[in-house]
């Protein structure tokens, strides 16, 4: 059944699947623990009754942290009060976090105490925040609320309705100016992406969560989807241990990205002389059936791979800016070079080769930025994607590749190359600074200022730019790190503004 | 230690156990991805019993360094 909001699919999930559990997470070495339905909503009302306590209600509510119960609560109790929330990514230098926290007006911050310091520095930076709550203080103190005891304040929980026309999540996405932009997506943006289309997926199905969660696709398809269809979504605590907990929870299924589905890959490719149900048994568990690849393209050759292994891989496409899904494969409707047939709630149309699509998962706009929003929407509705490809006589669509200078890593990460160059350029030694993708990493081809070097007293060019780069690379996450140098000797070639010639 | 390193790395990339050195750097001279290096940090938990802070790890650059971390861990 469709949702139009978000209340509405928890709500619904909690009235059929109350008593059972919803998420499941660990809590130490092989220990799982479970929270069922009921405590979902209840914890989040609780959450959100707090907020509107705290004279918060309507306001914006930053959220970093990984994945975790607590996590979820903070989002479905601010999202559930008309409040909006702004998932931040957790891997972020501490800087960079407060510029976001302060740029999309947050007057709360939940924050996970593995990023104490960001809650630390925003005290000093964030002018705006007026109220920051710890994920896992027991008690609140002079630095934080705590979140465990706002719940048990709050006892009284909260019963209100959003509008599905409401803001309610405004997440960052890289874009091509290098300053990340913040796509505001409504109650209806979200909710109605997660369920209009049913995937014939069977409730109490297991899901595996191991995307991150400020992440579009994971918090639409793994989260609120994973709800709507009163699945049991677990909790993966870390990247480094996918392929242990993938045996400690023994899921049914799991959201992917590429760089994800390659790496399984290989690891069924070294294994193929052994007979295949013993290495699907071993590499992924008994009971996984499918893998959702979103996030960036993926090779259909890994598809067919996987099959030999009884494992579907359903290719999907979608970006921020839709909620995010734009079209999937389904089980009994899918093409393996094609990107799958639209989601029912959107329209696309092809001008120019670039792929444009309209729906009610097309976002408001980019947050305080009318110039961005103006490129990227038309006034009657249309979201230019920066994808080109077509559509098949089948309704089926295919992608040939990007318009813009935006890289889309592997692992599904959107990385701005001009934000990157931007900070190379910082130095002087580093005159023009192109960034590009090849052949799957990051690539910077620095142009150095050899008059600086001459005066410096700098004879090893390539050793003192590998530098830079290192101290570039020591702050950054590990998607946005530069992985090759490549020295230039001459200048780059212009375009008349003097711009580098990126092609 | 390097040798039981080595034999976890070839596991991700292809490269001769012999050129693994210390001052090899995982991305740019072996060419990890950056999952398959935080997949190699869960395998590296396993084989030395170790429990692996994933913010402190996912800044280890090269063999060398992240031979310094597993011996302060393990102390």
């Amino acid at each position: 059944m469709v949702c139009n909001t978000i209340r509405e699919i928890l709500v619904q999930a909690q009235e059929r699947f109350g008593g059972q559990d919803a998420i499941r997470y660990k809590t130490g070495k092989d220990c799982i623990e479970s929270k069922t339905y009921t405590q979902l909503r209840e914890d989040s009302e609780h959450f959100s009754g707090a907020l509107k306590a705290m004279g918060m209600q309507g306001k914006h509510v930053a959220i970093v942290g990984m994945t975790s119960y607590h996590w979820l609560v903070a989002y479905f109790g601010t999202v559930n009060c008309s409040s909006v929330a702004v998932p931040l990514d957790v891997a972020l230098p501490a800087e960079e976090l407060c510029e976001l926290i302060d740029r999309s007006d947050a007057s709360v911050l939940v924050y996970d105490e593995i990023r104490a310091d960001v809650a630390a520095l925003a005290k000093q930076k964030c002018p705006k925040l007026q109220k920051v709550i710890s994920m896992q203080k027991e008690e609140p103190d002079s630095e934080a609320d705590a979140m465990q005891r706002l719940l048990e304040e709050s006892a009284c929980g909260f019963d209100a309705w959003a509008n599905p026309e409401d803001l309610c999540t405004i997440l960052f996405t890289s874009g091509t100016t290098g300053k990340s932009k913040g796509v505001m997506l409504t109650q209806r943006n979200l909710a109605e992406n997660a369920t209009c289309l049913d995937m014939r997926i069977p409730s109490r199905t297991v899901i595996l969560s191991v995307l991150p969660i400020h992440h579009a696709y994971c918090l639409s398809m793994d989260i609120l989807k994973g709800i709507s269809l009163g699945s049991i979504i677990c909790i993966n605590d870390s990247i480094m241990r996918i392929a242990k907990n993938i045996k400690l929870f023994g899921p049914d299924m799991i959201l992917m990205v590429p760089m994800m589905i390659e790496s399984f890959a290989k690891k069924l490719e070294d294994a193929a002389a052994l007979p295949p149900e013993i290495v699907k048994k071993e590499v992924f568990g008994e009971r996984l059936h499918t893998i959702c690849s979103g996030g960036a393209y993926l090779d259909p050759v890994w598809i067919a791979l996987f099959e030999k292994y009884g494992i579907t891989i359903l290719q999907g496409y979608g970006m921020t800016e839709c909620a995010p899904v734009i079209s999937t494969n389904l089980d009994w409707n899918r093409k393996p070079n094609s990107v799958g047939k639209l989601m029912p709630n959107c329209l696309a149309k092809v001008v120019e080769e670039e792929i444009w699509v309209k729906g009610s998962s097309v976002m408001q706009g980019y947050y305080k930025m009318q110039k961005e929003t103006a490129e990227a929407l038309t006034e009657d509705g249309w979201l230019k994607t920066g994808d080109l490809g077509y559509v098949d006589e089948d309704g089926f669509l295919f992608l040939t590749g990007r318009k813009k200078n935006l890289i889309i890593t592997k692992n599904g990460e959107n990385v701005s190359p001009e934000e990157i160059e931007n900070k190379l350029s910082r130095h002087r030694l580093a005159q023009e600074v192109l960034v590009r993708e090849r052949e799957g990493v990051i690539e910077a081809e620095i142009f150095p200022d050899l008059e600086y070097a001459s005066k410096q007293g700098i004879s090893d060019l390539e050793a003192s730019l590998q530098e830079l780069v290192d101290a570039y690379n020591q702050d950054a996450p590990l998607y946005k790190r530069v992985a090759k140098l490549t020295v230039r000797e001459q200048e780059f070639e212009k375009t008349a503004a003097r711009k580098i010639k990126r092609h | 230690m390097l040798e039981k390193l080595r034999e976890i790395i070839v596991n991700y990339v292809e490269a001769d156990p012999e050129a693994i050195v210390p001052e090899s750097r995982f991305v740019e001279d072996l060419g990890f991805t950056s999952f398959d290096f935080m997949s190699m940090l869960g395998e590296i938990e396993e084989a030395f019993d170790l429990e692996v802070e994933q913010r402190e790890a996912a800044g280890l650059r090269t063999v060398g360094e992240a031979m310094e971390y597993l011996s302060r861990i393990s102390d």
